[in-house]
């Protein structure tokens, strides 16, 4: 696939989102060249005020991860998007298929719910 | 009860690596500052090392296995408790700042939770559920000696 069809699958998929989903779409489109590609923006389902950019969920199917076991796909993933988990990103929900994979199996789990995390942060017993 | 007690223990050790003076052993002991530790004491290197070397399966969590408090984090005590397993090392990182950043750079992985099967980093909530979905984990579990519940659960549904 190249880049303009991704892109305009990437729109009609979710939308354009804003300024970091369209940085971690960018940065795994270009680290990874996916067959498929979702960015999810999980930050309203964390209690994040509208706008809000902090907890992400990407669906990346792509030839780079045959033969690789998961944690190694979970960390080219990673390595994409280092500056952004270095920053604003504070957590990412990541599924990682081969091509043969997704088309055997073209569904994701859905993400857990938020439990409150740092919000309450506070010594306990 | 036996979670409150674990938690005391382990802010008693935390608190014992830090020496009386409140400074981390690491830095005490004159040498220069790293940066791979998280501010040294119970995020250094050698620290993170005890801990994922204290039990066969060992989790590093948001909250307590009693009370997660991140989605994430309990869906990796959900899915443990799925195979029965119950008892294993639980560490808050919202209680140490040191052991949060420490564990991030041991593993160079950038999220919590972080699950350690003897003393190996396996991943964190989504794999494990990989793992779990596809058997591996009963598998992985088997290693350690560990017999998954639900290979009873299954031999129970034979039997019917």
């Amino acid at each position: 696939m190249r880049g303009p069809v991704l892109a305009a699958a990437g729109e009609a998929m979710g939308g354009a989102g804003g300024p970091l989903a369209r940085t971690i779409r960018a940065k795994l489109t270009a680290a990874l060249q996916p067959t498929h590609l979702e960015v999810r923006n999980d930050s309203p389902r964390h209690g994040g005020p509208p706008g809000a950019e902090t907890h992400f969920g990407v669906l990346v199917v792509s030839g780079r991860f045959a033969g690789l076991p998961l944690l190694q796909r979970h960390r080219l993933v990673h390595e994409a998007l280092r500056a952004e988990l270095a920053g604003p990103l504070h957590a990412l929900q990541v599924i990682a298929r081969t091509p043969q994979q997704w088309q055997s199996d073209p569904h994701a789990p859905p993400a857990p719910p938020c439990l409150g995390g740092s919000k309450r942060e506070q010594r306990r017993g | 009860m036996r979670a409150a007690v674990r938690t005391g223990w382990r802010i008693g050790a935390a608190a014992a690596l830090r020496g009386r003076a409140g400074r981390p052993l690491s830095q005490a002991a004159g040498e220069g500052g790293e940066a791979e530790g998280g501010g040294g004491g119970s995020g250094s290197r050698e620290a993170v090392e005890r801990l994922v070397r204290e039990h066969p399966v060992v989790v590093f969590m948001k909250g307590s296995p009693a009370q997660p408090l991140c989605g994430f984090s309990n869906a990796v005590v959900q899915i443990l408790r799925l195979h029965g397993v119950e008892d294993y090392r639980a560490h808050d990182v919202l209680q140490d700042p040191d052991l949060r950043q420490g564990i991030k750079n041991y593993s160079n992985w950038p999220t919590i939770p972080q699950v350690y099967l003897n003393g190996e980093f396996v991943g964190g909530c989504d794999i494990l559920l990989q793992m779990h979905q596809n058997g591996d984990l009963v598998e992985e579990l088997k290693k350690l000696g560990i017999r998954s519940a639900l290979l009873d659960a299954e031999k129970d549904q034979e039997k019917k």
